[in-house]
């Protein structure tokens, strides 16, 4: 899987390369449009990641040329403008998704993860993990084949643990995967360690191992025990 | 009052005075000439008189003069001499009707006898004249009055088309849409001074907003993108498995900072977004069902608190107001409802037409509720909050009339919104609510 981080602030892209290179894909940078803009000429990529506000360009044109040249990549807009108008226009020219910043690594993994999930295989793709089974398009899990009930918002979290494995969660990333910015952090975390218990009880319960750990003081670890 | 219509009225009262003064100056001069002619010829006719007296040293009445014409009688003892004129009316047999005469009264002895000789003169030409002459004057003079009138009332129409031009030519400007101000050049020196200053004007006007806006834009994105870059790095950072616990609460402190900060900064820039009108088109939204979605919304958080919601919902409650701006209105009323609640409290929500009003239980306030509207104003030590909500709620019901208010009493809070113009808006919202 080859993504390419269309970002001028160094540090960010570093982060975000960093974070994809450990889930296994092979990542590109760009820190300028006149770089970006060759590299999409030359290369081919599953996903690409672009902000909007670039040095000597608009991110906005990088999306519409990819578009032109290849349409089977997905797109993911990161910006700091959270202007409806510039999502909506995101949207109308083509890209997937668009994230605020500042947004969570995590989040972006799961969303570009999700992404290549829907561009590749139509979503008709099930996520394996050990005995863990789940078939998104269907949203249902199977714990050696057997079939788990889980809750709404129980299987968002297993999703997103599931898209990053064996990385500690924040709380915080937790929470706004599942309810988004509106909520307090007193009750969420309340509410993600509730959740946790709950999902962690009803997999245990079909005979799965406990994957989930907590690391004191940031929040959750989905991984090998 | 219209300027037109102002200065025709002032013009016409002044010219009404004018005209009614000269013409009242011209019946009087006539009439003075007229007199005086009449005087100049009665005392001509006294001197005849006097010297066909003295001549004959005898009267007698001729046939020459005509009825009334003169008059003499004896008068017994002496008499001052002198002459008097004045005016009468004697009875006319021919005419069956009183006329006017001007008389001159004298005395003069004839065979020495005093006599009290009267002559008259018909005065009825005379009046008849003054008539005509008045008529004509008022008739001329008012005709002249109207002609002005109308020229003056439609020149100034004309001569004003560029200012009424450029009035409504600014009153359809409007700052958000790009387009500059665009004005009919004049070939009047003031209205062309004014269309530039107008224009001037406006163009600054546009670039300040534009620079505020592309502020707005701009602050944003260079306050966000480090705050990403903190959040990226943190999150690197926890990944690395030997960390103490006294670097893990470091971290998450740094954490959470950088997260205050993102929200802080996202609730600031929405305030000033809205202050500048950023956000367009309004809509008629029903913002009680926004409110009971949003709770629906929010269920899991008021479970978790275990908070009762209950609702006495008789009308909705409707606002013109962009549809975002909505949301951000109700979510953050009930994030409000929800912060400042207490473990197994209450929610209330209660909707007319004109009020709609959330009510939730919690501790008494510990700051002057009249502060709370205002920013960085924090009810309780809660570290969460970062104190914008309500500034956040009350810039939105300033900018699109509503009115917001908050009262505490035996442990409920309440906030409520009402339309600010109930007049206009109840028309507004029966006609949605019929169509």
């Amino acid at each position: 899987m080859k993504v390419l981080v269309v970002e001028d602030e160094l540090g960010l892209a570093e982060g975000i390369t960093d974070y994809m290179v450990k889930e296994g894909y092979v990542c590109e940078t760009a820190d300028t449009f006149q770089k970006a803009d060759e590299k999409i000429h030359l290369y081919e990529y599953d996903c690409i990641i672009v902000d909007l506000t670039l040095p000597d360009g608009n991110g906005f044109q990088l999306v519409e040329t990819l578009k032109r040249l290849a349409s089977t990549t997905g797109i993911i807009i990161i910006s700091a403008r959270n202007a409806l108008e510039d999502k909506l226009k995101g949207l109308e020219i083509g890209s997937d998704d668009y994230l605020t910043k500042p947004f969570h690594l995590s989040e972006l993994n799961a969303r570009v993860k999700s992404l290549l999930r829907r561009r590749q295989f139509g979503g008709h793709t099930e996520i394996r993990f050990r005995e863990l089974t789940v078939v998104p398009h269907a949203r249902t899990v199977f714990v050696n084949g057997q079939p788990t009930a889980l809750s709404r918002k129980e299987y968002d979290l297993l999703l997103y643990f599931l898209s990053n494995t064996d990385v500690a969660l924040t709380k915080a990333s937790i929470a706004e995967h599942l309810w988004g910015d509106n909520i307090d952090s007193a009750d969420s975390f309340d509410m993600v360690y509730s959740h946790i218990k709950n999902l962690r009880r009803k997999l245990l319960d079909k005979g799965a191992a406990d994957y989930v750990q907590s690391i004191y003081g940031i929040g959750y670890k989905f991984g090998q025990p | 009052m219209k300027l037109l219509a102002q200065t025709n009225r002032i013009y016409l009262g002044f010219s009404l005075v004018v005209y009614l003064l000269t013409a009242l100056a011209f019946y009087q001069i006539s009439r003075l000439l007229i007199y005086d002619e009449v005087e100049s010829r009665l005392r001509v006719e006294k001197q005849d008189f006097e010297a066909y007296a003295r001549t004959h040293n005898a009267w007698a009445s001729s046939p020459y003069f005509v009825e009334n014409k003169i008059e003499i009688t004896p008068v017994p003892g002496p008499v001052q001499p002198g002459e008097a004129f004045v005016d009468t009316l004697i009875y006319n047999h021919y005419d069956n009707e009183m006329t006017p005469f001007r008389q001159l009264t004298f005395f003069t002895p004839i065979h020495g006898q005093l006599y009290r000789v009267e002559i008259r003169k018909s005065l009825i030409q005379t009046y008849r004249l003054i008539e005509v002459i008045t008529v004509t004057m008022v008739l001329f003079l008012g005709l002249l009055l109207l002609g002005m009138f109308w020229f003056q009332s439609r020149l100034s129409g004309r001569l004003w088309l560029p200012f009424y031009d450029t009035l409504s030519r600014v009153k359809a400007f409007d700052l958000r849409q790009g387009s500059p101000l665009q004005l009919h050049p004049s070939s009047i020196t003031e209205f062309s001074e004014l269309n530039d200053v107008l224009t001037k004007m406006a163009d600054k006007m546009q670039h300040d907003y534009q620079g505020l806006k592309e502020f707005t834009e701009n602050a944003s994105h260079e306050m966000q993108t480090p705050l990403a870059l903190i959040n990226a790095k943190v999150e690197q950072l926890i990944q690395s498995s030997q960390l103490t616990e006294n670097q893990s609460d470091w971290i998450d402190g740094i954490y959470q900072a950088s997260r205050r900060m993102a929200r802080l900064n996202q609730g600031l820039l929405l305030l000033a977004k809205i202050d500048n009108g950023q956000f367009g088109d309004t809509h008629t939204v029903d913002l009680t069902a926004e409110l009971m979605q949003r709770l629906t919304d929010m269920d899991e958080v008021i479970t978790h608190k275990q908070l009762t919601v209950s609702s006495d919902l008789r009308e909705p409650f409707r606002g013109q107001l962009p549809p975002f701006l909505a949301d951000s209105l109700v979510t953050n009323l009930i994030s409000n409802a929800i912060r400042h609640n207490q473990s197994g409290g209450a929610i209330h929500v209660c909707s007319s037409a004109e009020t709609l009003a959330l009510s939730n239980t919690g501790f008494a306030p510990v700051t002057d509720p009249g502060t709370l509207f205002d920013r960085f104003k924090k009810g309780a030590a809660n570290a969460e909050s970062v104190g914008l909500g309500l500034a956040i709620v009350r810039q939105i019901c300033h900018s699109y009339e509503l009115g917001v208010d908050y009262q505490y009493q035996s442990g409920i809070h309440t906030l409520t919104l009402t339309r600010q113009f109930a007049g206009t808006e109840r028309v507004n919202g029966m006609g949605i609510a019929a169509s």
